[in-house]
């Protein structure tokens, strides 16, 4: 009995000191103890301190047993070990288990955003390396500069791009969007139409330049030729939600509200989430006098737009609750 | 005469419209009026600030301005002297500082001379108008003080139950104290362009609306809860526009939405409202997303006999035209209109002025972002902008004229509210816009246009005394025109109570119809064009 207790004993005070962060503390503790429960906090010690070869084969175990907080801790450290190893593989299988396991949970969303990233930087870095005179070298940079917010430095890189390689798809629409990003001037919206129609030419069937180009001459109060270019789009692609929804709300405006209606419950159902095609689907019904069938599409968007709950600290949600200054 | 005003149309076409000069200097509005940072907004306080109104406190028939200040110096009272304007703040008793915010007109005791709400961020007050000759705060005894600090902003007078005495509703923007809203750059929602910026309104607590309900004793009580106007209690809420959108008779206010949906609170007749903007079509744009919702105007722009409601809204949005389908039913039409390209602009005050007099309402809106920081980033969206002056074409279809208005039009600042009335009643409307950190701008036009016009004047008796709300029907020309007088609206500014219709060429107004508050009707007919047309409510 009197051992049990002093193994115990040895347990909690190794778990103490790794809570600490003590991990020469804990280690000796850890090692001394005979508790089960020792050796995965163990790995976990010696993980920490950048023994992952020592921790590999606890932690994998420890990740394997009962869903627990000590499991989840030892599937991290397992996939941080994984990725300083260069492990790409194992790490990413470790982490789809994680996410399978914990969805919601930042540690693991936060390991699989860097396990992403880092093997994104590394196929970058070849491509520049190995192919840095291809038009495709221009391309990435482009669509990287558009996330971040660089638009007009993305449209001079797509503009290299197709100077290298005039006849690959794609080039002139990602231009053509970089444009209309780019600037709030009405004189883009020709810029960008002329792009688009340039990738039209080279792939004619290309549904989502057809509703690009339908976008501009909206733009450009054309509401007739914008229509033409979204039915084609939807002859190329009748299951495009954004083409359904765009023609849907230019069949309100024609007062077509039956045809409104099937294209918008099209999108409806492709996509369930979108406040777009709900919103839409609501006027069209409105307009048709189905009230009933308009207040359901109305409950769905209450539901969609409803302010997500913790949006707002407690404190600030107090804020103002105070008595005016005498 | 239909062919007579496509002619007057035509004749406009190509040249500059308009020649809008800036005449605020020589008019004598010298006055700064500041509201926060010009290089760095440090809290959200210091952007929304401040809206203007023409009143003719005296009722001498020139309408008088008042432009409103942010924390710094007073706002400011100005007495129109025939076409200039001299600062009678002190004499009249109109000196409250603080964070002015808007102001909204009405003769709320039926005195006969106009009274004056200014709301705060901080306590409102209520100037009652003493015979033209002094405002008296008398905030306090007629129980509008407020129990804590609010953020108040757009205002409107409107007699909801239809009793005779105005009520008045105030919107409120968030709650927001120096202490506890976090710095710039703080959180995700402190920052813009990647440069940290003032906090908000995402991030900030919502408050809710207000309405106060005019009492037989000369009070108001706060019916916000029982009236249903407390909820929604989600949105950021600017400018106040009273309207009788559905034609029923009833007023019903809109409201303009920062961040969040905009709300349409439809009156029931019983003391109670209900919102209803969603499915009526006026709390998102086409998209189905909530704008950034500054001011609203409203006008029946296309002879339909209907409100539309026009909301300005921040940049990369485009502004929102809804046009009103009958019933209060509406449906977003920006497109269509013609007003798809202005999307590099903070809008903010707006209103419809027949600025040609050819008897369809145009649109001026005034802007300036939130953010005077953006100027480092040298992109095409600035803290100082020009205006955006729309034609309206009588088609169904507005023209953006912005370049062809004249240099005022053209002009940059950080403009927040506007407000128009003809100032020296010869028949051309004249524009107050409120600068952020500078003197205000007065426009007015260098020539006449050719349009005859009417400037119609409506004296309330059994309805309340301003005739807020008393809706308008002039025909002349083959047209017929349809008005509301209105308190409050725009970008939380007040436009001259009295009504400016423009006649083309018409030289005489065939029917004039008055439809009082309390649905009563009176009617004249033959009445001579290019004059003020008073109109007092037979008992």
């Amino acid at each position: 009995m009197a051992v049990a207790f002093a193994q115990s004993d040895s347990f909690v005070a190794g778990l103490e000191a790794f809570n600490k962060g003590d991990y020469p503390q804990a280690e000796h503790r850890l090692r001394a103890s005979r508790d089960p429960r020792a050796r995965a906090f163990l790995a976990l010690t010696l993980a920490a301190t950048n023994r992952c070869s020592e921790a590999e084969r606890d932690l994998a175990a420890a990740f394997g047993g009962p869903k627990n907080n000590t499991g989840r801790l030892a599937g991290l450290a397992l996939a941080q070990c994984q990725m300083t190893a260069s492990k790409w593989d194992e790490a990413g299988a470790t982490l789809a288990k994680m996410t399978a396991a914990y969805p919601a949970d930042a540690d693991v969303l936060y390991l699989s955003a860097r396990l992403h990233m880092r093997a994104w930087n590394d196929v970058i870095y070849q491509l520049y390396k190995t192919n840095a005179a291809s038009f495709r070298v221009n391309q990435i940079s482009g669509e990287i500069l558009e996330t971040q917010g660089q638009f007009a430095a993305a449209a001079a890189e797509y503009r290299k791009a197709i100077e290298k390689n005039p006849d690959a798809l794609n080039l002139h629409f990602r231009l053509g969007r970089a444009l209309l990003m780019s600037s709030h001037a009405p004189e883009t919206l020709d810029a960008a139409l002329k792009e688009f129609e340039i990738e039209l030419g080279r792939n004619p069937r290309d549904a989502v330049a057809h509703y690009q180009v339908a976008q501009v001459l909206l733009a450009k109060d054309q509401a007739k030729e914008a229509t033409a270019e979204l039915e084609r789009a939807l002859e190329l692609n009748p299951d495009f939600p954004e083409a359904l929804i765009a023609l849907g709300k230019l069949r309100v405006d024609a007062k077509r509200n039956d045809e409104a209606i099937a294209l918008l419950s099209k999108a409806v159902k492709l996509m369930p989430r979108s406040e777009s095609a709900h919103y839409n689907l609501m006027i069209a019904y409105r307009n048709a006098g189905r009230m009933g069938d308009a207040r359901r599409e109305k409950a769905e968007i209450d539901r969609l737009q409803k302010v997500p709950e913790g949006e707002f600290t407690e404190f600030l949600k107090k804020l103002g609750e105070k008595q005016p200054e005498k | 005469m239909k062919l007579l005003g496509g002619l007057l149309l035509l004749a406009a076409a190509g040249g500059g419209v308009a020649e809008f000069h800036d005449i605020a200097e020589s008019a004598g509005l010298t006055h700064v009026f500041p509201n926060g940072g010009m290089v760095t907004k440090e809290y959200i306080i210091e952007t929304t600030g401040s809206g203007v109104a023409f009143i003719d406190y005296d009722n001498d028939g020139l309408a008088d301005a008042f432009v409103i200040s942010g924390d710094g110096a007073p706002s400011r009272l100005y007495h129109n002297e025939g076409g200039k304007f001299r600062d009678v703040s002190e004499a009249m008793g109109v000196t409250r500082g603080g964070w002015g915010q808007g102001a909204c007109a009405g003769d709320y005791d039926n005195d006969g001379f106009t009274d004056l709400f200014v709301t705060y961020w901080g306590q409102n007050v209520l100037y009652r108008n003493e015979g033209g000759k002094r405002f008296r705060d008398v905030t306090k005894e007629v129980g509008l003080a407020q129990d804590r600090v609010r953020y108040n902003t757009g205002c409107a007078f409107f007699d909801y139950d239809r009793d005779g005495r105005l009520d008045l509703f105030v919107a409120n923007y968030l709650k927001f104290s120096y202490e506890e809203t976090p710095k710039p750059g703080a959180n995700p929602y402190c920052w813009y362009l990647q440069m940290p910026v003032n906090c908000g309104p995402r991030g900030l607590p919502f408050d809710r609306n207000i309405l106060y309900h005019a009492t037989a004793k000369g009070t108001f009580e706060d019916v916000s809860v029982k009236s249903g106007v407390a909820e929604p209690n989600q949105n950021y809420c600017l400018g106040a526009l009273a309207g009788d959108f559905d034609g029923d008779g009833w007023p019903d206010i809109f409201v303009a939405c920062d961040q969040t949906p905009s709300l349409l609170f439809m009156n029931q007749h019983d003391g109670t409202f209900s919102e209803e903007a969603l499915l009526r079509g006026v709390a998102l744009n086409d998209d189905g997303k909530a704008m950034s919702g500054m001011g609203a105007t409203t006008a029946d722009f296309n002879h339909s006999g209907a409100l539309s409601i026009f909301r300005t809204n921040f940049s990369d949005e485009r502004e929102t035209f809804y046009i009103n389908r009958g019933k209060g039913e509406f449906q977003d039409a920006t497109l269509g209109l013609g007003m798809a390209h202005n999307t590099r602009f903070v809008g903010w005050g707006c209103t419809f002025l027949d600025f040609d007099n050819d008897g369809w309402p145009d649109l001026l809106l005034v802007n300036g972002h939130v953010f005077p920081e953006v100027e480092r980033k040298k992109l095409d969206i600035h803290f100082k902008d020009r205006r955006i002056l729309y034609r309206n074409l009588g088609n169904g279809k507005f023209e953006d004229v912005s370049e062809r208005g004249g240099p005022a039009v053209l002009d940059v600042h950080s403009s927040r509210g506007v407000a128009v009335a003809d100032i020296d009643n010869d028949g051309v409307v004249e524009v107050l816009i409120n600068n952020q950190g500078e003197r205000p701008s007065l426009w007015r036009q260098t020539s006449k246009p050719a349009g005859n016009w009417a400037l119609v004047r409506l004296v309330g008796t059994v309805s309340n005394r301003s005739a807020i709300g008393a809706k308008i029907r002039l025909t002349a020309g083959g047209m017929t025109q349809y008005a509301e007088v209105r308190s409050g609206g725009g970008y939380i500014s007040q436009n001259d109570l009295r009504q400016h219709f423009g006649l083309g060429a018409a030289k005489k107004i065939d029917r004039l119809e008055i439809e009082w508050p309390n649905g009563r009707k009176q009617e004249l007919a033959d009445q001579e064009a290019n004059r003020v047309i008073t109109v007092t409510e037979v008992r």
